[in-house]
Parts: C-alpha cells; sequence; structure tokens
C-alpha cells in the first residue's frame, strides 16, 4: 500500500464527539465494511484509500486528466481525555471530516467547539471541512433534524451530508466532496502567486464518485 | 533542534496520562504512519530531480544580464516580434513555444515554472508552506520561524506523528519530547559484527603483512596497486560503470535511502535498546485481554500482528543491536582501522586525492597503472575494493543463503549457510580462504556493507552467520541484496570468487527458505549512466575573472604572443540538500576544488568543514591566480563536496564539473574529455563572457565524478 505510485498524498482527518461513528465511518469508505461493535479509538490511528481523482474544467466537463490520489485517512479519538494529543494532528490535515451523530443532540451542539479546536489548531484559519450527521440510518432515534444541521453548516459555508455507515449511504459523495475542496484549494492556493485570472481549474470532478450534481447539499 | 520547530506540537503532546498498552498501540499507528511517510519522501525526492533535469536543460537564470533575444531556457534565437509576448510570467524570461507549457486556455509558463508549479502540488508544498505561514504569526515563535522561512525544506514537512514518534522512542517513560540523542555509533553497531566475524582477523592480518592504512577495504583497494597490477584498470573501469548503472537503476531510491537510514537505524535501536521491554509488555498485555477485543483490533489495526510477534531467535553470531555491542564494536574498529591508532593528519588528503585521481584513471580509459600508495580509498568508493582480481578465477560454486525480514527490530536478516564447490582463489596454490561479503543495493557504502568471517583453505565453507540490515520494510522494494564470495589473499589480492544478486521486491520475506544458487561471474557493464539520475542536492557558487591589472601588454621574452594573465576567483557559497552521513541526519562537509590541467597539486582547494548541517554555508573563495581568459576556455573547475570522517575516509557526496564542455583537458598524462553538461557549462561560458563580474548559478550535483560513456 506505501509504494509510492501515486500522484497526490491526501491527508484527511475525522474529528468528533466520542461515539458519533468516526471509525466505522471511515471503515466503511475505506473497506465497505460495517462494524457494529464500539471501539474506543485509543490516541489516533489511521486508514489509507487509493482513489482516481479526475481534473475537470469549469464547465464540468472532464479534461481527462486523471491523477492516483493516496487517501491518509486520520482518525481521532473523540474522548476529552485524549484531547491533546488528538488536536495536535489536526495541523497535519489538509481537509477535515466533522461528524456528529444525528441521534445525539449533545454532540450536535458541539460542532460549534470542535469548529473552534480546528480553526486554532489546523493549518490554516479557513480550511476545507464537512459537517457530516452520521447514524441516518437510525431515524426512530433521530435528534438532530437535517433542517438545523443545514443552517450550521450554512452559516460556516461548508457542505452537510447525512451519512450511514451501516448502509454506507452518502460516506463515499462525503469523504470526494472534501477531497474535491481539497484539490481545488490545492490550486489555487499554487496559481496564487502568477496572479493570473481565471485559470481553467474550477470545478473537479471524481471518478470514483456517483453521479456527482454540484449543488449537494451546500 | 526537534524542539522549537514545531512548538504547537510539541508543547501540547503529553503522553503522560497513556497507559503502556495504549501507548503501545499509538507508537504502532506512528510506525505506520513513518512507513508512509518514507515512501512519500521517497516519491517527493524523485520530483525533485525531474525538476532537476527539466532545470538543466535551461540555461537562464536569475537576474543575469542576458538578450531578450534569445530564449531563456534553450537559447535558441527569438525573432523580434515574439519578444513582446514571449515573457514567462513568472521568472520573466523571454522564451520561445517550444519552451512553454500551457497550464489552461490561453495561458501559458515556461517549462520550469510549469514544472515548479506542478511539483509544489505534487509534493504537497502548497500545504507546508501555507502552514508554516500559519504558525509563525504564533507570538512567541518568529525566530523559529525566520529559520524556517530560510530552509525550510526538511522541517517544514515534519508532522506531529514524526515528532511524537521520535520524542516517544527515545525514551518512552518520559512523557514529554525530547531532542533526539546521537547516537555515534549506532552505524558502526553492525560493522561491529562483521569485524566481530572478521575484521580483526583479516585486517590484523593485513596489518602485519603490509605497512599501510587502512582495514580490509584498503587491503582489497591495495590489491589494485600490488604486483600485477599493471593492466588493470581496464577491468576496474567497467565494474565501477556498472555499479554506476546499478544505482541508477534504482535510483531515486537510494538518495532517499540512506538520508533516511540514519534516523531510521537510531529509532530502531532506540526501540530495541531502551525500549524492548516495553514492547514485551504491551504485547503480554494483548494477549492477555479479552479475545473478542483482539478480534475487533484485528479488523481495525491493519498491524497488529507486529507486537504480536516474538522477537526472533537471534543466531550466535548476531549481538543484537544495542549498546553492550557498541562497546565492542568500537574496540574493534580500531583494531580493523590502523588509522585510528596513527595520527590522521593528512590522511583526509590522501583519501581525497586518490579518490579524485581515482576518477581522473577511470575517466582515462585506457590502462594506467595505479599507484596509489598509502591510500584508503572512501568508503563510498568502497566499489573500488572490488577491483581487486575478476578475471582470473574461473567462478564456479554455488551459494546456500536465506533471508528473512523480522518486523520486530525492523531488520533484514541475510543467512548465509555455506558454500559449495568454489573455485580457488590462488590458483597457483590451490586453495581458497573464502569468506562471503554483502551490500544492500543501491547503497554501496561502507555502512552497507556486511562480511562473515573468513573460512581457511576450503572450497566448500560453512559460516552459518546471519548479516543483518536495520532498514523499515517499505524500503527494502527499491533495495537489492548482492551477495558476492571473496578470497582472502593474505600477501596477495582478494580474489573474486562469484556473486548473485537478489532483487528484494520479489522476493518473499515472511517465510524464510533456503535458496541454493550458482555463482555468477560480473556481468558486462550496462549502458551509459548519467551522473545526475540521483539528487544529491545542489551546489550555489559564484564565479568571476579578475582581468589582469594592466592590460597593457607585456615584456616577453621569446614568447610568441602576448598574454595577459589574471586570476579565477571561485566563490563556494553554500550547499543544499545534502545527502545525511552521519547520525542524526547531518554531514560535516566541506567543498574541495581542483583546476585542470594542472601540473601537481597546486590548483587543489579546500573550504573550511561545516558541520552538522545539510545546507552548508561555506562562504569561501578559491583564487587561481595568473591565467589568462582564453586559457579558461581550455580547462576544467571540479568541485567535489565530502563529509568529513575524523577517523575513517571522507565520504563523497557530489560534485560539480564546470568548463565549456569542449574538448578534451589533460589530467596527468591522460586527455579526458570535458563532459560539463547544462548550467556547469552555460556558467563557465557567463564567467567568460563577463569579465570582472561575477557569475552565479546553482548546480545540481553530480552523484559520481566518473565520467559516463
Amino acid at each position: 500500500m506505501t509504494d509510492g505510485d501515486y500522484d497526490y498524498l491526501i491527508k484527511l482527518l475525522a474529528l468528533g464527539d466520542s461515539g458519533v461513528g468516526k471509525t466505522t465511518f471511515l471503515y466503511r469508505y475505506t473497506d465497505n465494511k460495517f462494524n457494529p461493535k464500539f471501539i474506543t479509538t485509543v490516541g489516533i490511528d489511521f486508514r489509507e484509500k487509493r482513489v482516481v481523482y479526475t481534473a475537470s474544467n469549469p464547465n464540468g466537463a472532464t479534461t481527462g486528466k486523471t491523477f492516483k490520489v493516496h487517501l491518509q485517512l486520520w482518525d481521532t479519538a473523540g474522548q476529552e481525555r485524549f484531547r491533546s494529543l488528538t488536536t495536535a494532528f489536526f495541523r497535519d490535515a489538509m481537509g477535515f471530516l466533522l461528524m456528529f451523530d444525528l441521534t445525539s443532540q449533545q454532540s450536535f451542539l458541539n460542532v460549534r467547539n470542535w469548529m473552534s479546536q480546528l480553526q486554532a489548531n489546523a493549518y490554516c484559519e479557513n480550511p476545507d471541512i464537512v459537517l457530516i450527521g452520521n447514524k441516518a440510518d437510525l431515524a426512530d432515534q433521530r435528534e438532530v433534524q437535517e433542517k438545523q444541521a443545514k443552517e450550521l453548516a450554512d452559516k460556516y459555508g461548508i457542505p452537510y451530508f447525512e451519512t450511514s455507515a451501516a448502509t454506507g449511504a452518502e460516506v463515499d459523495k462525503a469523504v470526494l466532496t472534501l477531497l474535491d475542496l481539497v484539490m481545488k484549494r490545492m490550486e489555487q492556493c499554487v496559481d496564487k502567486p502568477p496572479a493570473e485570472p481565471a485559470n481553467g481549474n474550477g470545478a473537479t470532478k471524481l471518478a470514483d464518485a456517483q453521479p456527482n450534481e454540484k449543488k449537494c447539499a451546500c | 533542534m526537534v524542539q522549537g520547530t514545531m512548538p504547537q506540537a510539541a508543547d501540547m503532546i503529553n503522553l503522560g496520562f497513556l497507559s503502556d498498552s495504549e501507548r503501545e498501540l499509538i507508537l504502532e499507528v506512528l510506525q505506520r504512519d513513518r512507513e508512509l511517510r518514507q515512501a512519500e519522501e521517497q516519491r517527493v525526492r524523485s520530483l525533485k530531480t525531474e525538476l532537476l533535469d527539466v532545470k538543466r536543460k535551461g540555461a537562464k537564470r536569475g537576474s543575469g544580464r542576458y538578450s531578450q533575444r534569445s530564449c531563456g531556457r534553450c537559447q535558441e534565437p527569438l525573432s523580434r516580434l515574439t519578444v513582446f509576448s514571449s515573457q514567462c510570467k513568472i521568472c520573466n524570461h523571454h522564451v520561445c513555444n517550444n519552451c512553454r507549457t500551457v497550464v489552461s486556455k490561453g495561458s501559458w509558463l515556461c517549462t520550469v515554472c510549469a514544472k515548479e508549479l506542478d511539483l509544489k502540488k505534487r509534493t504537497g508544498d502548497w500545504f507546508y508552506d501555507q502552514r508554516v505561514n500559519r504558525f509563525s504569526t504564533t507570538p512567541g515563535h518568529d525566530l523559529v520561524r525566520v529559520s524556517l522561512k530560510k530552509k525550510p525544506q526538511t522541517k517544514k514537512r515534519e508532522t506531529t506523528g514524526e515528532l511524537l514518534l521520535r520524542s516517544t522512542e527515545i525514551n518512552p517513560d518520559l512523557p514529554t519530547p525530547m531532542p533526539r540523542v546521537r547516537q555515534k555509533n549506532l552505524i558502526t553497531d553492525n560493522k561491529g559484527h562483521s569485524n566481530e566475524n572478521s575484521g580483526s582477523i583479516a585486517s590484523k592480518s593485513e596489518v602485519w603483512s603490509k605497512p599501510t592504512h587502512g582495514d580490509i577495504e584498503s587491503a582489497e583497494n591495495n590489491s589494485i596497486s600490488s604486483s600485477k597490477t599493471d593492466a588493470e584498470s581496464g577491468h576496474v573501469t567497467p565494474e565501477q560503470q556498472r555499479r554506476e548503472n546499478r544505482s541508477v537503476q534504482s535510483s531515486p531510491a537510494e538518495s532517499t535511502v540512506s538520508s533516511l537510514t540514519a534516523p531510521v537505524k537510531a529509532d530502531i535501536v532506540g526501540v530495541d535498546g531502551a525500549n524492548s521491554e516495553v514492547v514485551q509488555t504491551a504485547a503480554d498485555v494483548q494477549l492477555v485481554s479479552p479475545t473478542p477485543e483482539i478480534d475487533v483490533d484485528r479488523l481495525f489495526k491493519k498491524s497488529i500482528k507486529r507486537s504480536l510477534n516474538p522477537p526472533e531467535c537471534v543466531s550466535t553470531l548476531d549481538l543484537r543491536d544495542g549498546r553492550d555491542t557498541s562497546k565492542a564494536s568500537l574496540v574493534n574498529r580500531s583494531h580493523s582501522v590502523p588509522g585510528l591508532d596513527i595520527q590522521d593528519d593528512g590522511e583526509e588528503d590522501e583519501d581525497i586525492d586518490s579518490l579524485v585521481s581515482f576518477h581522473k584513471k577511470t575517466m582515462a580509459s585506457s590502462s594506467y597503472s595505479l599507484h596509489s600508495s598509502r591510500s584508503t580509498l572512501g568508503s563510498m568508493m568502497s566499489i573500488y575494493s572490488e577491483a581487486g582480481d575478476f578475471n582470473s578465477v574461473e567462478v564456479s560454486g554455488d551459494l546456500i543463503f536465506s533471508m528473512s525480514y523480522d518486523e520486530h527490530t525492523q531488520n533484514l536478516h541475510v543467512f548465509i549457510k555455506e558454500c559449495l564447490g568454489l573455485a580457488y582463489g590462488d590458483t597457483s596454490r590451490q586453495l581458497s580462504h573464502p569468506y562471503v561479503k554483502c551490500y544492500l543495493l543501491p547503497d554501496k557504502s561502507r555502512q552497507s556493507k556486511r562480511k562473515t568471517s573468513i573460512k581457511r583453505n576450503t572450497v566448500n565453507p560453512v559460516y552459518k552467520e546471519t548479516l543483518k540490515y536495520s532498514i523499515s520494510r517499505s524500503q527494502l522494494f527499491t533495495r537489492s541484496m548482492l551477495i558476492s564470495v571473496w578470497h582472502h589473499g593474505r600477501f596477495s589480492r582478494n580474489a573474486f570468487l562469484g556473486e548473485v544478486e537478489i532483487p528484494l521486491d520479489t522476493r518473499d520475506l515472511d517465510s524464510p527458505y533456503e535458496d541454493r544458487v550458482a555463482l555468477m561471474a560480473k556481468s558486462a557493464p550496462a549502458v551509459s549512466s548519467t551522473a545526475f539520475a540521483q539528487y544529491k542536492g545542489e551546489l550555489v557558487i559564484s564565479l568571476k575573472y579578475v582581468s589582469p591589472k594592466k592590460p597593457t601588454t607585456e615584456k616577453t621574452k621569446g614568447k610568441k604572443s602576448v598574454i595577459e594573465r589574471g586570476e579565477l576567483q571561485v566563490l563556494i557559497k553554500e550547499a543544499k540538500n545534502l545527502m545525511a552521513m552521519k547520525p542524526g541526519d547531518t554531514s560535516d562537509s566541506f567543498v574541495k576544488g581542483y583546476l585542470f590541467p594542472t601540473k601537481t597539486n597546486t590548483t587543489k582547494r579546500k573550504t573550511p568543514v561545516v558541520k552538522k548541517n545539510l545546507n552548508p554555508h561555506y562562504d569561501h573563495t578559491f583564487v587561481y591566480k595568473e591565467l589568462a581568459l582564453e586559457q579558461l576556455e581550455q580547462m576544467c573547475l571540479e568541485l567535489t563536496v565530502w563529509d568529513r570522517e575524523a577517523m575513517l575516509s571522507n565520504e563523497f557526496l557530489g560534485g560539480v564539473r564546470l568548463s565549456s564542455g569542449e574538448g578534451t583537458v589533460k589530467i596527468g598524462k591522460e586527455e579526458v574529455e570535458m563532459d560539463s553538461v547544462g548550467e556547469e557549462v552555460s556558467l563557465w561560458k557567463k564567467m567568460m563572457q563577463y569579465p570582472d563580474s561575477w557569475a552565479e548559478g546553482t548546480l545540481p550535483l553530480r552523484s559520481t565524478m566518473v565520467k559516463g560513456k
């Protein structure tokens, strides 16, 4: 897995309260499996996945350029006692999966705290983040309404997804949307210096993703 | 060093609250992360080599006074009309159509700038650059940042995982990170093993028999200059080139690897020595813990088995890496390196001179007798050490060996069992004193060399010895193991008895199986190699030709033409991204210069040594007087960078060769072609073109000064 045969190494990190399903979410994403057991993550862990990323021009048409992206997906412990350790890893990630549990109001309320943690510890003040409400399959236990969560996401200007690690719903899409954001930022960062107007690398599309409408949930 | 660079992370991480088993789990994750990181660093390095390739083709750089009428890259003339629209937006050079890369519709950049931008993305520098900026605004860290900005290359990429892993491995009981301990003896540990087996015996006898400097290596070297050597350089040259080729094939691994191995070694030994107990207990804990948990752990943690692995049995000859051996190895070293007991004054000079002259000689393809008496060739050049006798012995026989990888100690084990039916190394007396030598290619330095003991008077030697390499698993795939068998000639040359090369990428190292392979003769040299194939760093220099003060004609007695003599000033500014040769990721480097053609050593110049720095600033000027501008056209300036090794021979870090790139230059008695390329040529020409002004350039270092064909 760790040969250097890829074009980009992109490091993402999942964070959120303990028990919202970060580990299972990532496990679903990388291995497409579900593990219903709750094993609290000790400090930090990571998983890897190789995806093919297809760059496209602003009209949405692919430019045909594909890149092999190696994803390093950091998993963090949600428990308070590991906090000092986990936040130290924020600075190494290029994008963030901020997760809460749709069946736990408290975990949703804590999103704000996580946001401020991110702002303080990430590589820049406004890193790329997607907000993820997990456990969408447990409809009968739902405590957080989609509208609420969307409003919060809009406030921060970040995409929002309701996912289920159990069924796999929206899991890929959430990760790949984040990857897309990171890749775009990368282009912007690099293109800024020469101050070139309208460089043709606006939208991008993911080969791995389903028919990817740009409106999504943002 | 470690502290301060990332104060945020360092200050925050306090692992005191973790239990042993928790810490062990985290350590495991960090180990996995390290593997990924190493693969990444390797990739980044090869990308940078690519960039250098593109750059090298380019001619104009920086703020030189160039004509706008020629392309800044290929120097083809530009038509007058295009001059106005031909400027690259980043570097402002005017470039021709061929040297442009379209980055998006209607916009283009010159090839070099385009490549640089692309690299910024692919290497992740876009991210690290931003991060550096962010944390530089943190109060109190300004000073650190200043230095970071200057040379962010290595430090800026540092991750929390890396930092944490390092600090944890040094002392698992101390929760707070500590600076890495420099352990000089680590590198020599393994060497200690081999010396344990063969070194002391061999070199002692060598010392007895010949009053030369050096260890076995030089013994082997000296064999070159021993009685029968007259026509031997012929053999040496192809062999050597073959080696170079070999390293080229597997580049870019080498550069990365060798700079990485040192710290890795240190870390691993740290684990072995100090933490073995911790590791052990952690493993116990996991074994005891309830089964379901382990199952889940297995599900979630890919490498969980690592800590469950029992430490592999160690062969009798193998001492564990650790402090106990380091002492022994030091002692042994002083046995095997006679130079240790003797003054080492002047040794450095001899090393380098002989080496450089060796380069010269190998450059000259005709035969040349190698009389470098009293010389210890550098260990980087220990490839030369194999310049024993290749052709006199008809290779025969088999080697029986096995290889395995020990996850637990991160060691590659090469078990040399025995050889059968070897040839006679001493054909006249019909006997062999064989020993086996290994190199973990492409690294063919002393650090990569392992030897077995010498078995006397047998062609079926039984060794049953394990040679170990401390290396992370992910690095193995780019390597291959060169196992050669040698006859130890006590009073004569060592004779080559055969070799095999085992690529490691295809070999199953998890289940050691015994292999019986036929020994092979040295293969013919492969196709040409380029000395630039590996990224060795760069050298920043400035050249100036100072015109004679009185440009009026001198009174010449009997000379046909009037010659104006000025001087050449060579300012050695700095080197960048040198290879790390010493533990702790550093090198103590200096630059040495020669201006050819030269009579004797009058053109030799050296800078002072800059210690513990891979980006050393020398700011030292070499002055060559009494030179006419026209002479320079026919001259060749050779600058080589060396890692100063006080007790041993210096290690070659890279070099450049500046000249007009045409014609030949007389070195010694040989006419040698001036093989300068790219910037080496353009800088030299620029210097001649603009006397009395500095011509500055950044030159990629060659990985070898041997001339490729």
